[in-house]
Order: structure tokens, then C-alpha cells, then sequence
């Protein structure tokens, strides 16, 4: 086991410094450095005293190596546009994007997995099969066109709805600002947290399902039928618990990608997130903000996958990579 | 010939299609939209693309059957005097070909790479699959900003290649997986022992049982295509203003909405669904048709 | 009533409560939220020099001058303003006037910005005029009263005043570029609060200002890009005001019986730039007459503006120094625009691409498209390339771009201004031509430029922009396709009960607005 852990946790370390290296890319190549710090206006002089402070001479590896041990030391970087570190830009944004993404993900478990339980439960019932059917429909829209259905629907027709931002927050432990303390700030969730979720409760609906019809084949449920057991504690204490694994593996993995994925709902409900000063900042060029975020939603991914990892092969010690 | 009509009639794999209407409408649907966007030119009674072609006098005329509707323009029309009914033709064609070259081309790289990963393991299998993390750690819109950052300027063939650096991982852990297991199977474990196993015997025993599963893959990534270069247009980094998709015509028409003029977003984004949404019921009746006890998605 | 059923009706009853709850929310009394089209840049009063952040930046810092409403120069920070010579201008400076750290307003605030701040490309982008100072110094010992003397003559320097912003030396000097990028100290009538970047931007009213206090005590800005939603939340009275109405939807904003519409002609032109290097077919002005011609900007203003916008001839406005009533436009006239093509011999046509903003004026990928069409229907292909502003504006200024769609608007009311920096002969080393694209060059409009400088009579210097502007627009050089001019909207939630007055420079300048 402690090598399985050793070498997941490695296999971590290469792909971030995959991540770094592109990140290291975009920041060097994919906007011109010199220019906006520079200033747009800067003479050719001034440029090239800039492109030796910065040691843009130097060659390439060396300049990933600083890059890298900046890194570490947690210097990303100042922000072309506003001039301030770029980790605290970010840091300041993502508990927004964090709440979202919470949100949207108990949003998409909760219902995902009763609707899951349900279908299984009841697989020749017309409801079960509309289901089925209508999730298939949640995962065929694209997120934006949701979103705007929603405000219109919502906020214009039905005038019920606020439309954008987050609404009251209250900090907590000085560096948290939350939206979920708040009645104002919880109605300002929900619309977006929807928008974002859907997918994922399409997805998990049909995992469950899956999984429960599968565990449901299974022998020991068969017995516990067979010795006459009620349907409804078969259904829960026996197969449910059985049939979570997957479907709790799929949670863990596929959170890393509601954050990577808000972007479009952020931008569309004007959601003060990570993922709107990503989109602000790729409009902007300003790109140690794109390199910086790149990174670090590759940490929070990476780190959730290698934990998921880890958890599945303590609770079945079957499976070894 | 009509024997070989015969043979396919007898497949098990017919008859359970057959059975399932929804899977068979969905079959339908999909193909009406491809021949409508295949035919294009001579279904559609204007060259949408063809800025010759547009006059603003037929500027937002709504769909025939209402007040003020125009013949020929059966669905109405948009700002730039463009026939919605034809556009939405011809943007199909951007989706089909977005959708298919991203498959195609996936599925071939992806799959190459995938079987390669799974037969050669050690360092090969190592570079691939973290590979495929560093990529699955970005979102596929983030991707495809960011390619498109570095060529500042949209095509289609950017929108395509930007889907696919994302979604050959899919088709490679498939058919990695596959090989994987074929590889632990008696027979080729027995010509391994009989002189070692070749690379064409892997290949020859993956490959026809990979075909299902890949085919729900491509099924799923073929509408995921679509819909991500519907989510570039409305970024503001997809295909030409000029040549409008279907993704771009809805992202033009939301902000018609409001003024009344449905018909702008209306109609694309149905056509967007339905090719979509056939698609998926499609990869979900392959599932179950592949797997019995619904393993997995 | 089974358990089950319970638990889902106090659901329901919850979900409806959040949703009732919601049409309660009145915005609080003195305060004011207005929905903009683009986020702030910076907060650093230099950091950039567009007119969407200089306008929210007017709320927390003030230059030497100030303009009203209706876009008079008038006094600010200085209480009185003279051109001495050519070179020399001199400010009586207001006193009793502290910046909002505590700290008193005096002669070396303004030495330390136009001296140090202006011209460092760092955190300036008003580099050129910055560079232009010779230097800044009280007159005869008396720190109240200073001459700003300049290397070059400006003659619109005063006009400048009202945009350039004063800083206080001390605490710009101690704090870092990033404390400076993000939290603005001034002397103006709003003390910042707080500021994410692309969502909000929250200042209170300045209790310690030397004129008369502001009504509005809590001023927010939030841009929201996405017009449907800033629609929205005009439309639900999130906001007070919205700035930018989209023209699709303006129809539908006039009929909400809770919103007042507010319209007035923008300062802004649209226009059309156009290569002038010599292998290129539009170097040749009977192309460019062609063009320009084969364009039909009435019904272009009528579909696709939707009726907001009026024709351009030039690219100044009527209150410009410089602008001249007597540019016509061409007349639309596809036929005469065959004919040109063919005698300057492209008969057959010619292809080029359009390149837009997708994201920056009112329509404008969609102006792009338009004029596709039109110039296909004279026989020349058109590729419309339409991208995010930040790349376009940097390829305009990288001088890459063959035909593009720009928008221009003056904010120092001086023709002479934008010559130098759309149309002047490029020449690095001054600033020349920084946004001539197309490469345009004249060396007598340029010569004409360089006379209108020395002028001090401001009727004479008039006159003189005004030949030079015929110069440039006229049929003989078209150095550019003159479009339209925007129209500015506004809507306002009437029961916020706000009176808000719409500037020419299309500023947010919240101590103008009262309560009804």
C-alpha cells in the first residue's frame, strides 16, 4: 500500500511539472512581456532595458528553472494590468469559485443519486424511463445557452431572480468571503450553481443508476431478498452503500472539473470567480494571470485525483495500478 | 445483394435496434440532419455564406407563417438579411464537420497512442498517461482559449484542433484499458508461450472488442465537438463572424431575445439539441446494447 | 398528511420564500449602482487612458480642471488657468484641499505627476504627454501658483487638464505599483472601499471634500460584459442605472414601464482605416472612393444600429475644434464605385480582410459583416477576421492590419489631438500616429499640423484643424471611411428615484447625480 501511495503521489509531481511547464509557456511566449510592463507606449530602449531586468536573455532552461523556484516560493508574479502579486488575485477569487462549485455539487449528488436510486428502483416504471430519457436532455444543451435561458426565464419574465454577482458576503477567518452565511447571498447561488451542476447531475444520475442495477444483480442481494427482507432496506442499507463507491469516485474526480468549467457560467452571471478574472484577464493579455490560474486549478485536479486514488484502493483492495 | 440485406437482418445487433424505437428515431433524426447539411446547397434557397448574396431590405423578417413573414424565407431571417433555414444548413455543416473531424481524428491518434501505451508499457505507457492527467487537469474551453491565444485568429481548423488536443485522452485510455485486459487473456498468453505475442495479434484480438466501446466514446465526444465550438463562438474566439455555425447563431441570436425576435435563437439552438440529444441517446442504447448489466455511464 | 409529503411542501415552501424574497430588495436610499459595459482596467489613475476607466477613476481623483455636464472645461484642483506662450501655461491652485490619506494638496503633488508619474511607461499610458513637460514650478516663490512649461507647444493642453490625474507624492512614493494599481488614494468626492476586478467597485462619499458634498453616499460600479444580463439587471432593479442599452433589445427597454430611457448623440465615430502601402489596391483613392461609396450607411444605421447612430462625414464631432461643416459624405452610389474600380483597374475586384473588434462598439462585428456585403456587391471579396479587443487593438498598433473598423473619440474637444495620433506620418520618437493603423501619410496636412501648434489664438488654431481635417477627408485623399456616430443610451430604474444627466464624455461621474 505504501507504495502504491508513494508512487500516485509521484506520478502527482510529473503531471504538475507538465502543468508548469506549459504554464511557463503561456507566460513567457503566449503574451510579450517586455511590451506590458514595459508600458504600450515604451521606446525601444526602454524595452530592452526591461528584457534584461527580467533576464529574457538568459537561456530558456534557466529561465524555467527561476520560474519554477519562484514558483515555489509562492512568486507568480506580478499581474501585467494591475501590478499587484498574482497569487493573492487569484487566492482572493477562489473561495467564490469554491462555494460554486460546492454548491453545484451537492446540488448535482443530491439529486443525482435519489433520482439514480429511484430508476433502479422502479426500472419499468414510464417515470423511470422520462428520466432517463430527460437527462440525456441536461447533457445536450450547451452551458452557456442554460445559463441565458435561466436569467430570461427567472430574472426577466418571472422578475424572481437576481442576475448577477453573489450578493451580501461575510468574511470568515479574515480571508473568506462566503456567500452561503447569507439569505441574499444564497439566492444569488442558485441560479448559477444550477447552471454549472446540471451536467454533473445527468452524469451521476446515470452512474448511480448503473451502479445500482448492477449491485442489485448481485448474489448477496438476491439472498437478502430471497430471506425476505424488506425492499426498502435491501435497497439502502445493502445496495446503496455498495453502489456509492463509483459514484463517489466520479464526485471526487470530476469537482476538479466544475472549477476548470465555470468559467462560461461565471462570465455569464457575472460571478466574481477565479474563473471570471481568468476570462477577464485572457481578454486583458494578461497572462502570469492565465499562467497562475492554469496552475493552480492544476493542483486542486491533481490533488483531488490522487486522494480519490488513494481512498479507492483502501476501500477495495482489489484494485492496484 | 439481397442476400447480404438477409445476413444483416439476422444480426443480433439489428434486431435490438429495431426493437428500441427511441434509438431508431434518434437514427433518423440524425441522418435527416446530415443529408439536410450534406445537400446544403441545393435544399437551401439562399447561399447564406455568400455575402453577394445578403440584402439588409430582408433584415429580421420572422418565420413565413407569422405577420410580416416573407417567402422564401420560411424560418425569417437575421440582421444580415441571412435565411435562417438556410443558414441553419449550412451551419450544420460546420457542426458535422467540427463533430467529425474531431472524432476521426481523436479516435485515430488517440486509439494509435492508447494501443501503443498499453502494448509497450514502461516509459512509453508512463509519458502517455501522465500526459493524458496534465491534459485532463485543464477544462476543454481553457484549452481551446488558449491555442487560440497563441494563433489570434479563428478557423475552424483551430476550433478542431483545440477539441482534439483535449479529447484524444478518451479514446487512448479506452483502447489502453482494452489492450490491457486482451493481453491477460488465455489465448494470447498462449501464443505468447508458443513464440510471442506480435503486435499484429494484440491488435487483431483489441481491436474487435474495442469497436463498442469507442463507438460510445465517439458518440458522446461527437456532441461534446459540438457544443464546444458553440461555447468558443459565444466566447467571442470561434469560427468566422461571415460563415456562422450553429453554435455562432445562437450566440448572435441571445441578444435578440429580449427584443422578441426568437426566431434567431430558436431555431439553431433546436437543430443544436436535437443533433445532440439523438446523439447521446444513440451512445446510450450502444451502451446497454454493449454491456447488459449497465456497468458504467 | 403522510411524513413524506410534509417534508416536500416545507421544501416548496422554503424554495417559494427564496423566491418572494427576492422582489422585496429596494436599493437603500443615497445610494446608486450603475451597470457599465467594461471593467476597469486598473485603479491606478494612469494606468490606462480608456475613456471606461478614466470615467469611473473621475469619481476618486481630480485633475488641475474638471468638465460639467455639458463638457465645459471648469475649475478643480486649480481655481483659474492662463496660456502665458507657446509653451507656458499657469495654474492658480486651490487650497484647503486634502487627498483622502490626509494629506494636503500642494504645487509638488502636481510636480511629482506630470514630472515623474506621466512618464513612465511602467504605469502610464499617457507617455507622450508626459514626456512633452519640460518642467513644473511655482512663479516668483508663490506655491500656489505654477507654470507648467512644455518642450513642444500644446496648444490644447488645457483641454488634457480635466483627465490627467493628480496623485499625492508621499504615499505614492511609499507604496508599491501594486498598492497603486489597487487602491486609489485622491482628492476627489468618493473615498475607494473596495474593488474586484470585473465584478464591482464600491466608493463612499468623501466627507472632508472642498466643494459641496456629494448626495449619493454609496456609489457602486459593476461592469457585467454580457448584454442580456446587463440587461437584467436593469430590468429586475438590481441596478439604478445602466449604462450602454444593446441596441437589439432597445425596443424592448422603452417599452418597460419601469425603466426611463435616456439617449443623446455619442461623441464617438466609427470609421473605416484603410492600408496606404504602396502593393496594397486601397493606396489608391479611386479604391478608396470606390469603398467608400459602395457603402450604404443609411440603411446600415437603420438595420443594423437600429436607427441609433447618425452618418458621419469626419471623425471629429460638431463640438470638436477642427470640425468642419462643409465634409460631405460620398454619396452611395454602387454603380459610379464599378466604374472607379475599373479605371483604377480592378474591374475584376480585389480581395482583402476586415478586421473587427468583436467585443468594443456598438455592433461592431456586426457593422463588419454588413459592409462585407456591400463591398462583395461592387465586386471585392471580403473576409471579416472579428476578435477580442486586446488583440485587435494591439495588432492596430502594430500597425498589421490592412482595413479595419475602429471607433474614435477625443476627449480634449481638439482635432489637432487625434491628427497626431490616427493620422499623423508614424515617427516613433514623438508618438506620432500611434493608432494609424492604416499607415496614412501626408507630408502637408502634417506641415499644416505642425503650424496649427504655434497658434495661441484658439479661433485662428480652429480654422486651421478645420483645412487640414477638409485636407485629410476630403474626396482628393479619404484617408478614411467615415461611418457613424454612435448614440450613448442610458436607462434608469425609475424607482430608484436617481437624476442622472448623461455627459458628452460618457463619464459616470456620480457627485452630479441627486435624488428626486
Amino acid at each position: 500500500m505504501g507504495a502504491f501511495i508513494g508512487r500516485r503521489i509521484l506520478q502527482g509531481i510529473i503531471v504538475l511539472l507538465l502543468v508548469s511547464f506549459i504554464a511557463f509557456i503561456i507566460f513567457q511566449y503566449l503574451g510579450d512581456p517586455v511590451m506590458t510592463l514595459a508600458g504600450r507606449y515604451a521606446t525601444q530602449a526602454q524595452r530592452a532595458e526591461v528584457r534584461e531586468a527580467l533576464g529574457l536573455n538568459k537561456a530558456f532552461y534557466v529561465q524555467y528553472f527561476n520560474f519554477l523556484k519562484n514558483a515555489f516560493q509562492g512568486n507568480f508574479g506580478m499581474s501585467y494590468v494591475t501590478k499587484v502579486p498574482v497569487l493573492n488575485l487569484i487566492l482572493e477569487r477562489l473561495p467564490a469559485s469554491l462555494e460554486l462549485a460546492i454548491v453545484a455539487e451537492a446540488f448535482a449528488v443530491i439529486l443525482g443519486i435519489s433520482l439514480g436510486v429511484f430508476v433502479s428502483a422502479n426500472p419499468k416504471n414510464f417515470a423511470s424511463k422520462f428520466l432517463m430519457t430527460g437527462s440525456l436532455l441536461g447533457i445536450s444543451l450547451p452551458t452557456f445557452l442554460v445559463g441565458i435561458l435561466l436569467i430570461y426565464i427567472f430574472s426577466i419574465i418571472l422578475g424572481i431572480m437576481p442576475t448577477s454577482g453573489r450578493g451580501e458576503t461575510v468574511t470568515i477567518l479574515n480571508f473568506w468571503r462566503s456567500g452561503l452565511l447569507t439569505f441574499d447571498g444564497w439566492r444569488h447561488i442558485i441560479l448559477p450553481a444550477f447552471t454549472l451542476g446540471m451536467f454533473q447531475m445527468a452524469l451521476l444520475f446515470r452512474i448511480t443508476r448503473g451502479a445500482m442495477l448492477e449491485v442489485l444483480g448481485a448474489e448477496y442481494i438476491r439472498t437478502a431478498w430471497a430471506k425476505g427482507l424488506k425492499g426498502k432496506s435491501v435497497l439502502f442499507k445493502h445496495a446503496l452503500r455498495n453502489a456509492l463507491i463509483p459514484v463517489i469516485t466520479m464526485v471526487g474526480l470530476q469537482f476538479g472539473q466544475l472549477i476548470g468549467f465555470s468559467i462560461v457560467t461565471e462570465s455569464i452571471f457575472q460571478w466574481p470567480g477565479a474563473g471570471n478574472l481568468l476570462l477577464n484577464s485572457m481578454y486583458e493579455s494578461d497572462f502570469p494571470v492565465v499562467a497562475t490560474y492554469v496552475i493552480i486549478v492544476a493542483l486542486i485536479v491533481v490533488m483531488l485525483n490522487v486522494l480519490v486514488d488513494i481512498s479507492y484502493a483502501f476501500l477495495n483492495p482489489k484494485i492496484r495500478y | 445483394m439481397l442476400n447480404k440485406i438477409n445476413q444483416i437482418r439476422k444480426t443480433k445487433f439489428f434486431i435490438h435496434f429495431i426493437k428500441k424505437p427511441i434509438a431508431v428515431t434518434a437514427l433518423i433524426v440524425i441522418s435527416i440532419l446530415f443529408l439536410g447539411a450534406l445537400f446544403a446547397p441545393v435544399i437551401a434557397p439562399q447561399n447564406p455564406y455568400d455575402m453577394d448574396k445578403l440584402d439588409l431590405a430582408n433584415s429580421l423578417l420572422p418565420p413565413i407563417w407569422m405577420e410580416g413573414g416573407q417567402s422564401p424565407y420560411l424560418l425569417g431571417t437575421d440582421v444580415q438579411g441571412r435565411d435562417i433555414f438556410s443558414t441553419i444548413l449550412y451551419g450544420s455543416r460546420t457542426s458535422f464537420l467540427v463533430g467529425i473531424s474531431v472524432v476521426v481524428i481523436s479516435g485515430l491518434l488517440g486509439g494509435g497512442i492508447g494501443l501503443f501505451a498499453g502494448y509497450f508499457g514502461g516509459i512509453f505507457d508512463t509519458v502517455v498517461m501522465r500526459t493524458a492527467d496534465t491534459v485532463l487537469s485543464f477544462s476543454k474551453t481553457l484549452i481551446a482559449m488558449l491555442l487560440l491565444g497563441v494563433f489570434r485568429h479563428s478557423s475552424i481548423i483551430l476550433v478542431i484542433l483545440a477539441i482534439v488536443i483535449s479529447d484524444w485522452v478518451q479514446y487512448a485510455r479506452t483502447i489502453r484499458g482494452e489492450v490491457l485486459s486482451v493481453k491477460e487473456e488465455e489465448y494470447v498468453l498462449a501464443s505468447q508461450a508458443i513464440g510471442g505475442t506480435s503486435l499484429r495479434t494484440v491488435f487483431k484480438h483489441v481491436l474487435p472488442n474495442s469497436v463498442s466501446p469507442l463507438l460510445v466514446v465517439a458518440a458522446v465526444d461527437f456532441g461534446i465537438a459540438i457544443m464546444l465550438e458553440a461555447t468558443l463562438s459565444f466566447l467571442g474566439v470561434g469560427i468566422p463572424v461571415t460563415q456562422p455555425s450553429l453554435g455562432m447563431m445562437i450566440s448572435q441570436g441571445r441578444n435578440y431575445l429580449y427584443a422578441g425576435k426568437w426566431w434567431l435563437i430558436f431555431f439553431p439552438g433546436l437543430t443544436l439539441m436535437a443533433l445532440v440529444f439523438s446523439l447521446n441517446l444513440i451512445s446510450d442504447w450502444l451502451r446497454d446494447e454493449i454491456d447488459p448489466k449497465v456497468k458504467n455511464i | 398528511m403522510s411524513i413524506k409529503s410534509s417534508k416536500i411542501l416545507i421544501l416548496f415552501i422554503f424554495v417559494s420564500l427564496l423566491f418572494v424574497g427576492s422582489i422585496g430588495v429596494l436599493a437603500q436610499d443615497s445610494q446608486v449602482s450603475v451597470a457599465v459595459e467594461a471593467p476597469p482596467r486598473t485603479m491606478n489613475p494612469h494606468g490606462s487612458d480608456a475613456d471606461s476607466n478614466l470615467s469611473i477613476m473621475s469619481n476618486m481623483f481630480e485633475g488641475l480642471l474638471q468638465r460639467n455636464t455639458k463638457g465645459e472645461l471648469m475649475p478643480a484642483l486649480a481655481t483659474n488657468w492662463e496660456r502665458v506662450d507657446r509653451f507656458t501655461w499657469r495654474f492658480e491652485l486651490r487650497k484647503d484641499v486634502k487627498f483622502h490619506n490626509g494629506n494636503d494638496f500642494t504645487w509638488e503633488d502636481v510636480q511629482y505627476t506630470f514630472a515623474e508619474r506621466l512618464e513612465n511607461p511602467e504605469v502610464s499610458e499617457f507617455i507622450s504627454f508626459g514626456s512633452s513637460i519640460e518642467s513644473v514650478s511655482p512663479v516668483d516663490g508663490n506655491e500656489w501658483v505654477i507654470d507648467i512649461v512644455t518642450k513642444d507647444p500644446i496648444p490644447y493642453f488645457d483641454q488634457n487638464m480635466h483627465q490627467v490625474f493628480i496623485v499625492d507624492k508621499e504615499s505614492t512614493m511609499e507604496r508599491s505599483q501594486g498598492e497603486m494599481g489597487t487602491e486609489p488614494i485622491g482628492t476627489g468626492p468618493y473615498v475607494f472601499d473596495e474593488w474586484v476586478k470585473g465584478s464591482y467597485l464600491k466608493m463612499s462619499a468623501n466627507e472632508n471634500y472642498w466643494d459641496d458634498l456629494p448626495e449619493v453616499k454609496q456609489a457602486e460600479i459593476r461592469p457585467v460584459t454580457e448584454a442580456s444580463t446587463r440587461l437584467a439587471t436593469i430590468s429586475s432593479g438590481e441596478v439604478d442605472i445602466l449604462q450602454g442599452i444593446p441596441v437589439t433589445m432597445y425596443e424592448a427597454v422603452e417599452n418597460n414601464s419601469n425603466l426611463q430611457v435616456i439617449a443623446r448623440p455619442s461623441r464617438r465615430a466609427i470609421y473605416l482605416g484603410l492600408s496606404n502601402e504602396d502593393k496594397m489596391p486601397t493606396s489608391d483613392v479611386r479604391v478608396r472612393q470606390a469603398m467608400y461609396m459602395a457603402i450604404n450607411e443609411e440603411e446600415l444605421i437603420e438595420k443594423v444600429m437600429f436607427g441609433h447612430a447618425t452618418p458621419a462625414a469626419q471623425i471629429p464631432d460638431p463640438p470638436t475644434a477642427g470640425y468642419s461643416e462643409k465634409i460631405e459624405r460620398l454619396p452611395y452610389d454602387p454603380e459610379r464605385a464599378k466604374e472607379l474600380l475599373e479605371e483604377a483597374g480592378y474591374g475584376d475586384g480585389f480581395s482583402i480582410t476586415l478586421t473587427a473588434p468583436n467585443d468594443r462598439y456598438v455592433q461592431d462585428e456586426q457593422i463588419a459583416s454588413t459592409v462585407a456585403s456591400y463591398l462583395s456587391k461592387v465586386g471585392i471579396d471580403v473576409e471579416v477576421d472579428a476578435k477580442p479587443k486586446s488583440v485587435y487593438f494591439e495588432e492596430v498598433m502594430n500597425n498589421e492590419l490592412d482595413f479595419y473598423l475602429i471607433g474614435w473619440f477625443d476627449g480634449t474637444f481638439d482635432f489637432g489631438r487625434s491628427y497626431s495620433k490616427l493620422l499623423h506620418t508614424i515617427d516613433e520618437e514623438t508618438g506620432y500616429g500611434t493608432f494609424n493603423g492604416a499607415r496614412y501619410s501626408d507630408p502637408v496636412a502634417d506641415q499644416i499640423y505642425e503650424v496649427s501648434k504655434k497658434v495661441i489664438d484658439p479661433a485662428i488654431r480652429a480654422s486651421l484643424l478645420e483645412d487640414l481635417n477638409r485636407l485629410a477627408m476630403g474626396k482628393e485623399n479619404v484617408a478614411v471611411i467615415p461611418l457613424h456616430y454612435q448614440e450613448d443610451t442610458y436607462a434608469i430604474y425609475k424607482g430608484s428615484g436617481v437624476h442622472f444627466v448623461p455627459r458628452p464624455d460618457t463619464w459616470i461621474v456620480f457627485k452630479e447625480m441627486s435624488f428626486k
